[in-house]
Parts: structure tokens; sequence; C-alpha cells
């Protein structure tokens, strides 16, 4: 019998993943345009077997990417902090200066909406449901990069209580 | 990334020919381009992915979009060489499960 399991985004503070002792850390400007560079700079070290071609590289990027444009909305003078820990599993906790992600509780209840759709196999409900959009979201955005994030983030994916800091993590099957 | 659109041929599908990494500054033109060949009236559309090694969720969100408009226009819209990294990444979102795909690896 098939089963429906609804991941959702948590918010908990006191999560181990928010300890950032004996990691390393990043600190860059709200600057949009270099969101790839900032992603290339945080894993010029990672082992190859942990960047599974392209996939960590874009994963990251997404959360970098988020923090500065939803997050910090672009402002210079706000910066982006990035803490990594790449031995034995891929690791980060990234903090923006914004007012955090206040659509936490309205993500989850689209993203249940969209996989009961998928579920039940209606395609139609599930492709206009394919998209997220909130008050402030441009045609660019649409929720994606938290739901491949829900998967990829197999060891957790978790937000402090004010949601400007996100602290996940990626374990691989093989180690390094 | 490069987009080029190549005429129909015998089959009658016009075709989309995408290069280099669909992300989060390359997305929005592929999506204007695409959406606009379905709005001058496209009724067979074939993207070809092969040589797109790198999709991001700007990525998933236009291919979100030209699927939602093709249905909304009728246009038979058809996937090639969705591959590597950018398969992963629609199979994590779901939408790899709408896609109407050639030669499904």
């Amino acid at each position: 019998m098939k089963r429906l399991i609804i991941r959702q985004l948590i918010v908990d503070e006191r999560n181990e993943l928010f300890d950032a002792q004996g990691m390393r850390c990043a600190e860059f400007p709200s600057d949009f345009s270099r969101v790839r560079e900032f992603t290339s700079q945080v894993l010029e070290t990672c082992p190859e077997p942990f960047r599974e071609g392209r996939l960590l590289e874009q994963q990251l990027s997404e959360i970098i990417k988020n923090g500065i444009k939803h997050g910090n909305r672009n402002d210079p003078s706000k910066k982006l902090r990035v803490w990594y820990d790449l031995r034995k599993r891929a690791r980060f906790i990234v903090e923006d200066e914004g007012e955090g992600f206040t659509l936490l509780d309205e993500w989850n209840e689209f993203f249940r909406r969209r996989q009961t759709a998928l579920f039940e196999e209606d395609f139609d409900a599930f492709l206009a449901l394919a998209s997220y959009r909130g008050p402030r979201s441009d045609e660019e955005d649409g929720g994606n990069s938290l739901i491949a994030a829900l998967e990829y983030w197999n060891g957790g994916m978790i937000f402090n209580d004010r949601k400007n800091k996100i602290g996940v993590v990626r374990w691989f099957a093989h180690g390094s | 990334m490069e987009c080029t659109f190549v005429a129909p041929g015998e089959d009658g599908f016009e075709g989309a020919i995408l290069e280099g990494d669909c992300d989060l500054y390359s997305a929005p033109a592929f999506a204007k381009a695409a959406l606009s060949r379905i709005a001058s009236g496209a009724k067979r559309l074939r993207l070809d992915l092969s040589r797109v090694e790198y999709l991001d969720s700007s990525g998933v969100g236009a291919l979100i979009r030209i699927l939602q408009e093709a249905r909304r226009r009728g246009c038979e819209l058809r996937f090639v060489g969705v591959g590597g990294s950018p398969r992963k990444v629609l199979k994590m979102t779901n939408v790899l499960n709408l896609m109407h795909e050639e030669n499904r690896p």
C-alpha cells in the first residue's frame, strides 16, 4: 500500500546542527551577481566524492542565494556568514541579517498540498501548485530550492527561531 | 547558457537546444525565449538538455513555467538528454514526472 510521507521545514534553535565548533567560517557581501562565485570559494577544498557531479554545488548555491536575495534582500550593507565542515560529511550553517523566513508555516502548507496532489496523481493540480508564490516572490522564485533541499540534506535541515539561519548536513554512503 | 531554436523537422517538432549552465542568471532569459515560442503558436517543441550539466531551482522554475504554458496553449512538449545532476534535481522536485521524455535513460 502506498503511503504519503510529507517532510516539513523545522524550527529548532537548540539543534546540534547549529553547533559551529570546529567549523570554518566565511563572510560574504550581499551581492547577487556573485552567488556562484561564493559557493565555489566555500567548496574549494571539498572532497570530490561529496560533489556528486554538480549537485552539492547546486544545493549550497541555493542556500547562499536565498540568504542574499530573500534574507538580506540584496542590501549591500548586510553580510552573509557561512560555516562549513567537509570532513566525513558536508555540513553548513548559513546566517543572513534579514528578518527571517516568516512564511515558513505557509510554505509547509503549500508543500503539503503539492505533495498530496502528486500522491493522488492529480497532475493538473500538481502543475498548478508546482511553484510557491509568496507576497515578495518574483517570476524566478518557485520554492523549488526548498523542495529539493528537503530531500538532498539527508542528515537534517533546521531553521533557528528567528528563521534567518539554517543548518544542513548531507551524509554520503562511503564517507571520505 | 545558450538556447538555440531549430526550425521544425519532418515530425513537426521545433527544437530548442540548451548549452551551458541553466542557473539563476541564465534561466530567466531561457524561460522568456521558450515562452515566446509557445505564445507565438509553436504546437510541438522538443527541448534538448543533453549539453546542460548544471540546473538549479531557477532552471527548474523556468521548466515549470514552460510546462504550464504549454499545457495551457495545447503545445506538445518533449524532452531529450536529461541526465546527470539536472536529472537528479528534477527528480527531487518531482518535476521529472511531468516531463514527456524521448529516449529516457
